[in-house]
């Protein structure tokens, strides 16, 4: 049979469609160089690396992403603050929904120029390794131990470190009445969870596979609820989250009290000199600092109240936060230079 | 050089061949049907002159130029012929977009264009359906339409393989007229494969013979009819009587021959002693209750074997010492009261045998 | 149950009142999806019909292997275009991720397969007689190859219909390449995953009932188009 031959009009076809395929593309939906605003106190070594972003082909507002926590996120907050700070500092605000995990993953590819996530461990870890700077704290809130009004395993009330434990042995003994829902996805919460499981002196590892009875779920905040409410199961939750899915749940909150349930939210820039592809580290300054100016800190104390009665979040200003635990002063008020 | 000539044509599949050193000669103006039992290589012949496929060896010469030369632009040399397929192949479109495609190929679509289409249109008889989509029509209207397609153009050259072979007699005597009037109003010369030799009788000036990728005889519908250049050939024209026998003598230029113990006589120079193939038409031979006072020299006395009616014909194969079949109409055999068994007269006469000296088929 | 009939109540209204949120993510998912089928379709049937008409070593397997590849997983192919996309991956510089663009890209990878072999195939069902008699009438290789992909119209514009199908309800690449970033490159599938997960079941049935009709307008007028000509 013949071999192939490109014959005379498709040696020409093929490379200009292969051009329009690429050109198309780019101009498509090209995003507009992320360049950094013109007064920067960048030294001028960088100068070069904010002319190397490519194609800015539709010059348009420079876009500065974030990445953040389904937690932050399910409650609507940001887009209440969103085009505040776009408007503020009139870039872009491009926010991604991510747990903990792959928010922080995120950052160290330097796909987005700033974190707000809620797991402290983490985080310390993100910062050591230098991807992480300039972290500050801005609201803070609880989490709770929700589960089935009629509470099977009897957990109502005590410290939450004895309620995990009460747990693991009644969900081992009869995985149909007691069963818990975990994030089971690198979230602040999921975290949060471990930190409790270590507390109440169990091997993680054990618990995982213990049995049916815990459920590793792989999803965001809202949809755990939503699942914990259907099979009736135990689940840890941020207050926030909770309350804005009340109505469509019906697991009741059990524990509210315990040291271990502070949550606290913060927001790290991520470090140009470790990631070399980000570059927006004076918009993630306006960022950070914004959101511990008077401003955000009104709004946080207030929002959620018309809704839900009460706060979703506190903020930290004005020293809201006395338990253990709690950020430093200088975490929260000192702002980025 | 003819207007269309192939020189020692061949084609293969693989290690078979198709076409074997084919030498055709066709005239500027003429019609020349190329005639052959199915899988002779009528098909490919055509393909090769259309330069839709390229020949394993030889060389093709239209109009003094040798297209099959990889230099020549087969796209120009194919403008300056058409070709009318086996299978009627129309586009899904409307008959009209199917009759102007070639016009539009060659950028021509201006009003005397469309006049022009919708001229021949009426020319084929479909005038009124230029808006019809071509999928629709009959077998017989799609040829039409690939036929008025083939000639839009004013081609020099029109090939035409097998184009009445799976239509109903009504659509093939009409497109028979149109590629005679076709051909004489404009001159187009037209090559026509067929496996009809009737139709090549009707429509062609000179008819070629091909057999197993070989053109073994070429000459006037007459000549292959009557004339066949081999037992092979005869068979195909419809000669049924094919015998052998030997001659036992010769005066005047008649042969006497000796078939199976009976004797026959033909017009011949061949010797005595010659060892001959004898071919007799079957329409040549009358069949009678009586012994025939006619003028035909053989006249002979055979036993009816069967009677195989033929549409308005009858075939009679009798006995007379050898097999030799009669072709009569129906009513003659009713008349004659001809059944199996009886004993009939057969009379042909000596110029209606061909006989040719025996050779290997 | 009731949902459904709820669902479809908001859908109208959605509509009705132009929202403008639900009309900005519409008019992006369609966008997209457009721009995925048109750059994929300039590829991918030329190609598609370059496999068609040449013989060559291997065609067999070329097309066994684009059949392979119906099944793309979309988040497999998400997550490789992430990794390539990534500003710490090579073509980072580009600043493609997160971006409409980046969808586009993902979306076109997971199509070209279906149209390029869904266009051999709709070339395939033409009859071999279309060829020689364009041939034959005068054609070109060029202008044979028009005609038979003319000839195969509907099969291929059924496959650019699927093409665009799978674009617009894709959802595992959008949301890896696009981050689901409101007013940007949050799309239809990417909402209704977001509602979901929020527990608003109404609000991501009646965008899914958005989602088809705009499947479905968008295909009807392709056919409406094809008859004309």
């Amino acid at each position: 049979m013949k071999t192939l031959k490109i014959k005379g009009i498709h040696r020409v076809f093929i490379p200009v469609l292969m051009a329009c395929l690429l050109l198309g593309t780019i101009l498509a939906g090209c995003a507009p160089a992320a360049t950094p605003p013109a007064a920067t106190g960048q030294p001028a070594a960088d100068n070069k690396s904010a002319q190397a972003t490519a194609f800015p082909v539709i010059p348009g507002t420079p876009r500065f992403k974030i990445a953040t926590t389904t937690s932050l996120y399910d409650t609507g907050l940001w887009n209440y603050l969103e085009p505040m700070f776009e408007k503020k500092a009139n870039v872009k605000l491009d926010i991604v929904y991510a747990g903990t995990g792959a928010a922080l993953e995120y950052g160290r590819r330097g796909d987005v120029d700033a974190v707000v996530v809620h797991d402290p461990e983490a985080e310390a870890k993100f910062i050591a390794e230098g991807y992480g700077t300039n972290k500050r704290s801005f609201a803070f809130n609880h989490f709770l131990i929700a589960g089935p009004a009629s509470d099977p395993a009897g957990i109502k009330g005590l410290p939450p470190e004895q309620a995990f434990k009460k747990l693991y042995e009644a969900g081992k003994a009869d995985p149909t009445k007691v069963k818990f829902i975990s994030r089971g996805d690198n979230s602040g919460t999921h975290s949060k969870e471990k930190l409790i499981w270590q507390a109440a002196g169990l091997n993680y590892g054990d618990v995982q596979k213990s049995g049916p009875w815990y459920v590793e779920a792989g999803k965001g905040m809202g949809p755990c609820l939503l699942m914990a409410s259907e099979q009736g199961a135990y689940i840890l939750a941020d207050i926030s989250t909770f309350l804005a899915f009340k109505g469509k749940v019906n697991v009741v909150p059990l524990i509210e009290q315990g040291d271990l349930f502070l949550n606290v939210y913060d927001v790290m820039a991520i470090n140009p000199e470790k990631v070399k592809t980000a570059k927006m580290l004076p918009t993630a300054t306006t960022f950070t600092n914004w959101l511990m100016s008077d401003e955000v800190q009104d709004i946080i104390a207030t929002y959620g109240v018309a809704e839900y009665g009460r706060p979703l979040f506190n903020p930290l200003k004005g020293g809201g936060c006395t338990e253990p635990g709690c950020p430093k002063l200088e975490d929260y008020t000192v702002p980025v230079k | 050089m003819a207007f269309l000539q192939t020189v020692d044509l061949e084609q293969r599949a693989g290690a078979a061949v198709l076409l074997n050193r084919v030498n055709l000669s066709v005239e500027k103006g003429e019609i020349f049907a190329v005639i052959g039992p199915t899988g002779a290589g009528k098909t490919t012949l055509l393909r090769l002159i259309n330069l839709l496929d390229r020949p394993y060896g030889g060389d093709i010469y239209f109009d003094g130029e040798k297209i099959t030369d990889p230099s020549c632009n087969a796209v120009r040399v194919r403008r300056r012929m058409s070709m009318v397929f086996q299978k009627p192949a129309v586009f899904n479109n409307s008959v009209y977009e199917n009759v102007a495609y070639p016009l539009k190929l060659r950028g021509g679509h201006g009003k005397d264009a469309r006049s022009g289409v919708y001229d021949l249109l009426d020319t084929i008889g479909l005038g009124g359906y230029a808006k019809r989509k071509a999928k629709t029509l009959s077998g017989g209207e799609a040829q039409r339409v690939a036929l008025a397609r083939a000639v839009v153009t004013q081609p020099d050259l029109l090939l035409l393989d097998e184009p009445t072979a799976n239509l109903d007699p009504g659509t093939v005597k009409m497109i028979e007229e149109l590629v005679v009037r076709f051909n004489r109003d404009r001159g187009l010369t037209v090559i026509m494969s067929t496996h009809d030799m009737q139709q090549a009788q009707r429509v062609a000036g000179r008819v070629g013979v091909l057999m197993k990728g070989e053109l073994v005889q070429v000459g006037s519908p007459d000549d292959i009819f009557y004339s066949p250049d081999s037992a092979r050939i005869a068979g195909f024209v419809g000669m049924r009587n094919l015998l052998k026998g030997h001659v036992i003598m010769n005066e005047k230029g008649i042969a006497v021959m000796d078939v199976n113990g009976r004797e026959i006589e033909a017009v011949s120079d061949l010797p005595a002693g010659s060892a001959v193939d004898i071919y007799i038409r079957p329409e040549d031979v009358v069949l009678s209750r009586a012994a025939s006072a006619g003028s035909a020299r053989n006249d002979l006395r055979c036993t009816i074997r069967s009677i195989v009616p033929n549409g308005p014909l009858c075939t009679i194969v009798t006995d007379c010492g050898f097999p030799l079949e009669a072709t009569v109409t129906g009513r003659s055999a009713v008349e004659l009261g001809l059944v199996q068994g009886q004993e009939v007269y057969a009379s042909f006469k000596a110029t209606a045998v061909r006989i040719l000296p025996s050779m290997p088929a | 149950m009731q949902e459904i009939w709820q669902a479809l109540v908001q859908a109208v209204n959605l509509i009705v009142s132009l929202d403008a949120e639900v009309i900005q993510i519409s008019l992006r998912s369609l966008y997209i999806s457009a721009a995925s089928i048109v750059i994929a379709a300039l590829f991918c049937v030329p190609v598609g019909a370059l496999i068609h008409f040449h013989d060559f070593r291997g065609k067999r397997v070329t097309i066994n292997v684009i059949q392979t590849f119906y099944s793309l997983p979309t988040v497999v192919v998400g997550l490789l275009v992430f990794l390539f996309i990534s500003r710490s991956g090579p073509l980072g510089g580009l600043e493609l991720l997160f971006t409409p663009a980046a969808i586009i890209i993902g979306q076109v990878i997971l199509i070209m397969p279906v149209l390029t072999g869904m266009t051999i195939g709709a070339l395939s069902g033409v009859d071999k007689s279309i060829r020689d008699t364009a041939i034959s009438s005068g054609a070109s290789s060029a202008q044979a190859m028009k005609a038979i992909l003319f000839e195969a119209r509907f099969a291929v514009v059924g496959a650019l219909i699927l093409g665009f199908g799978r674009a617009i309800s894709e959802v595992g690449a959008a949301l890896m390449l696009g981050g689901n970033i409101r007013g940007y490159t949050r799309v239809l599938t990417t909402a209704i995953s977001l509602e979901t997960q929020r527990g608003d079941i109404v609000l991501s049935l009646a965008l899914g009932i958005i989602l088809i009709s705009i499947a479905m307008v968008v295909s009807v007028i392709m056919n409406i188009l094809l008859q004309r000509y």
